[in-house]
């Protein structure tokens, strides 16, 4: 079944096309896991060289994400790629893009008219990953040539169903289901596996599950498979514990909480535990970072380099940070500001800020950073010191300054009564509600990417009913008529599905929008109009639009509630067998710059938003 | 110690134009017959080879067989500093060679300009062309194959060659319509260089992408005429002979169109 290679030589690109064919050919979990972990043991035992490449390839990543550099080639360029590769006619090409849906299969399915001179050297993941990096780093003159150059290369070398998971890797997404905590599973598992010691079958289950939660909490403390990969095979996964471990430079994937509906529902969840209550700011996530050697990095909730973004904050460090504190990992929210009423402004004015290179003195959105975490201090990690402590050692390193920094508010209140007062009192200040944390114990740690139970966001939209707004992204639309005319005049909006990897209607929007935001939104998404829906996006003809879009842009909406559609998808399946769930009054709030499409609102989130009205009237009733 | 004196630069800058289109980085090899360069373009679907024979050169200078790994668009740009006159003299060490030097001469010895090209290792498969007894070989003026090829294009992507006893057809046929071109042999005793001659074992009718055909016709500054020699289901060779050497290009052809 597999492909085979030789020891100690470069690990085939067919061997690996071999594998993502088995792993998308089935959905069940543990045999994607068992296929991929056959792999990686094959790689460690034979190439070990390969290994890095390998699981860069099955991620679909040229470096780590927090570097971002992505490669999503456009698809008029693999058009023209494969029609130049094949000497088919790219209308022809289109043509059956249109029909399937999926360019990788059309790459594979097409005969060429043009033959080769000589066969190509079969292609190794070495030859493919490293024409990747060069593809992803063309930029400026000539770079569409030069691309299609690269490409043309890599797609006469295709042998078999290469082409396909090839032009796949290129469009941003391999689409077969295969989610990096299996990846980050079958590392783990590849390394325990030694052929050497016979253990028993329990032990080694036992072994490699151990192996693979140390391997999981080491990415999540340093997430780059440059450094993780290489120190599991020099010293195995005990090594990894005590050499990756969170340091200064390298984001962690924040911790996100968990939303809830009602102070009731709060205090079921926390009580027993010591817990806190802080503000919660209606900004944007920041992670302040600072090295040994003084230099200061600022990262956004996706790990995006956001330092040219905030030089002011980078600048006022130095009046913020105590002289005993020599290094430090930071976590706050950043807001705007107005330093003469000295009062907290909305989201909206903070998003109107430049999102790179900005100058000093062109600032006119002032921004004040509200710390609440504190994650590594003086060559120590915190992460697993409870809140407690993580928080009395941030208020002892650094010092509040005014219009400039300031900690959380925070109330360690123990009632209902209490937790009301603050709430009403975090509305007066601009705030968004509040975060309520457990304080101390194993249930306070910092969970890095995690949207734990023991962080908890209690919004005034969650209160009032109307439920928290979607992240959703926009796939399709609808050309305007009378006053729209030129724009477009309504939306698609589609929801993700990560198990699927599927993007699943929802509905469809045309309110929220002033004249300036529809032309803004014709001129963003014009640019990404593809001629066929996408085979990974889940729809019903009953609700085809005019135009479908790459997707590319995710949109906050909120809506007055959810019922059951027969023409929308989402969360088809999970409450109610063939129908999904649509928003009713869908209205448009604000592109969300800081979501990828991946981090769009879930189904499971869209079917568990739905089955939650029903919880909230029964609890009126009663 | 390799250095090669070369008194017609101009011939070395049409030559980079030649190919600079087809292929990005190649190795030159240098040995005691010449300077040669063989490479692929990137689709494996033509292949450039060429020659520069020693005794072309005054004086050569190659102790033992080394290759010299360049990106030729660079090597281009820095051979457009040297005017059409110049005396061209390539250097390098044979033994640890980072750097291709240049140097340009003005045939007045009043000017002289030096650059330094950075090398590179090319990992480059060397492929052995076999030797052909091609069906038909055809010779024609370079400028005539060059006005076929540019004009065809305004009708198709391709172009189908049909050679017979007295005469060479190029046909193309698109969307917008047809065309064709037919040729017939031309004796030319006084200018032989605008000859047409047509030497035939057996009838021939091949199809060739004419993006890669105009590509060949880069050559045409090297030489007056050009000889196409094809047989069926071979690769089409196209030669430009130069007075030291040549440049030949090879081109699969195409299969059944959609």
């Amino acid at each position: 079944m597999s492909v085979d290679w030789k020891d100690n030589e470069p690990v085939p690109y067919a061997a690996l096309c071999k594998t993502f064919e088995t792993i998308e050919s089935t959905t069940k979990r543990l045999e994607i896991q068992k296929h991929l972990t056959s792999l990686f043991t094959r790689v460690v035992e034979k190439n070990p060289e390969d290994f890095l490449t390998v699981i860069y390839l099955c991620l679909n990543r040229v470096c780590p994400e927090y570097e971002n550099h992505e490669l999503g080639v456009g698809e008029s360029l693999l058009i023209k790629s494969i029609a130049e590769t094949t000497g088919r006619k790219p209308a022809k090409v289109k043509e059956e893009l249109s029909k399937w849906g999926d360019l990788g299969k059309v790459a594979k399915d097409s005969k060429t008219t043009q033959p080769t001179l000589f066969v190509p050297k079969p292609l190794t993941v070495k030859v493919v990953f490293d024409k990747m990096k060069i593809i992803a780093g063309i930029s400026g003159h000539d770079s569409q040539e030069r691309k299609v150059r690269e490409i043309k290369f890599l797609l006469t070398a295709c042998r078999g169903k290469e082409a396909k998971y090839l032009i796949r890797s290129l469009e941003g997404k391999l689409r077969i289901g295969l989610a990096e905590q299996t990846v980050l599973t079958s590392l783990a598992q590849s390394i325990v596996k030694d052929p050497a010691q016979k253990l028993s079958r329990a032990k080694e289950t036992e072994e490699s599950t151990e192996a693979s939660e140390i391997v999981k909490s080491a990415y999540s403390e340093v997430p780059s498979y440059d450094i993780i990969v290489p120190i599991l095979l020099k010293y195995g996964v005990k090594g990894l514990e005590e050499r990756c471990k969170l340091k200064p430079g390298i984001p962690v994937k924040p911790m996100l909480a968990h939303p809830t509906k009602s102070i009731t529902e709060v205090l079921d969840r926390v009580e027993g535990h010591k817990f806190t209550c802080e503000f919660k700011y209606d900004g944007e996530r920041a992670q302040v970072h600072m090295l040994e050697d003084g230099t200061l990095k600022i990262y956004s909730r996706n790990l995006e380099d956001s330092s040219t973004k905030f030089p002011d904050i980078i600048e006022r460090m130095s009046q913020i940070v105590k002289p005993d504190t020599k290094s430090f990992v930071l976590d706050c929210e950043v807001v705007a500001w107005d330093p003469e009423k000295e009062c907290l402004l909305p989201f909206q004015i903070l998003s109107t800020r430049k999102r790179k290179d900005v100058k000093e003195k062109d600032i006119k959105v002032i921004v004040c950073l509200f710390a609440f975490d504190l994650l590594y201090l003086n060559g120590e990690s915190f992460l697993k010191k409870p809140l407690e402590e993580r928080r009395q050692h941030l208020i002892n390193a650094f010092q509040e300054v005014d219009n400039k920094f300031s900690f959380v508010r925070h109330m360690n209140a123990t009632n209902t009564e209490e937790i009301q007062t603050f709430l009403d009192e975090s509305f007066k200040c601009n705030c968004e509600g509040l975060m309520i944390k457990v304080l101390d114990g194993q249930e306070s740690t910092y969970e890095p990417s995690k949207r734990s139970r023991n962080w908890l966001k209690l919004k005034k939209d969650y209160l009032s009913g109307v439920g928290d707004s979607l992240d959703l992204v926009v796939i399709g639309a609808h050309l305007g008529r009378g006053k729209r005319t030129n724009v477009y005049g309504a939306f698609l909006l589609a929801c993700y599905n990560p198990e699927e990897e599927k993007y699943q209607t929802i509905c469809k929007i045309g309110t929220g929008f002033s004249d300036v935001s529809l032309e803004n939104h014709f001129k963003f998404l014009k640019e990404h109009e593809i001629s066929a829906p996408r085979n990974y996006y889940d729809y019903d003809k009953g609700a085809n639009p005019d135009v479908w879009f790459e997707p590319v842009q995710v949109w906050e909406v909120k809506a007055a509630d959810l019922s059951i559609s027969p023409i929308y998808k989402a969360a088809v399946g999970m409450v109610d067998h063939n129908k999904g769930v649509s928003l009713r009054f869908p209205r448009f709030i604000q592109v969300r710059e800081d979501k990828k499409a991946e981090d769009a609102t879930t189904c499971e989130q869209v079917a568990e938003m739905y089955r939650s009205q029903f919880n909230n009237s029964e609890n009126m009733q009663l | 110690m390799f250095e090669a004196r070369l008194t017609q630069g101009g011939l070395l800058k049409k030559l980079l134009e030649s190919v600079k289109e087809l292929v990005t980085d190649a190795n030159f090899d240098c040995s005691e017959t010449g300077i040669a360069l063989q490479a692929m373009d990137n689709s494996h679907v033509a292949l450039v080879s060429l020659l520069l024979r020693s005794d072309g050169f005054e004086p050569y200078r190659c102790d033992r067989g080394f290759s010299l790994g360049v990106n030729l668009n660079s090597l281009n740009k820095i051979l457009k500093c040297a005017a059409n006159e110049d005396i061209i003299t390539l250097k390098a060490d044979d033994n640890s060679a980072d750097n291709l030097s240049l140097s340009f001469e003005s045939p007045s010895n009043d000017r002289i300009s030096e650059y330094e090209l950075k090398l590179m290792d090319i990992d480059q498969e060397h492929l052995s062309i076999p030797d052909t007894d091609y069906d038909a070989t055809i010779v024609m003026p370079s400028a005539e194959f060059q006005r076929i090829c540019r004009d065809l294009t305004v009708v198709s992507e391709s172009v189908t060659i049909d050679v017979a006893k007295d005469t060479i057809k190029f046909t193309a046929e698109g969307e917008l319509g047809s065309g064709n071109i037919k040729l017939k042999p031309v004796s030319s005793i006084d200018k032989p260089e605008e000859a047409v001659t047509i030497e035939l074992g057996q009838d021939v009718s091949l199809q060739f992408s004419l993006k890669y055909l105009t590509n060949f016709t880069k050559g045409t500054p090297l030489s007056e005429s050009v000889m196409l020699c094809l047989s069926e289901n071979m690769p089409l060779l196209v030669e430009y002979k130069m007075d030291i050497g040549y440049i030949r290009y090879y081109l699969a052809p195409k299969i059944g169109d959609e």
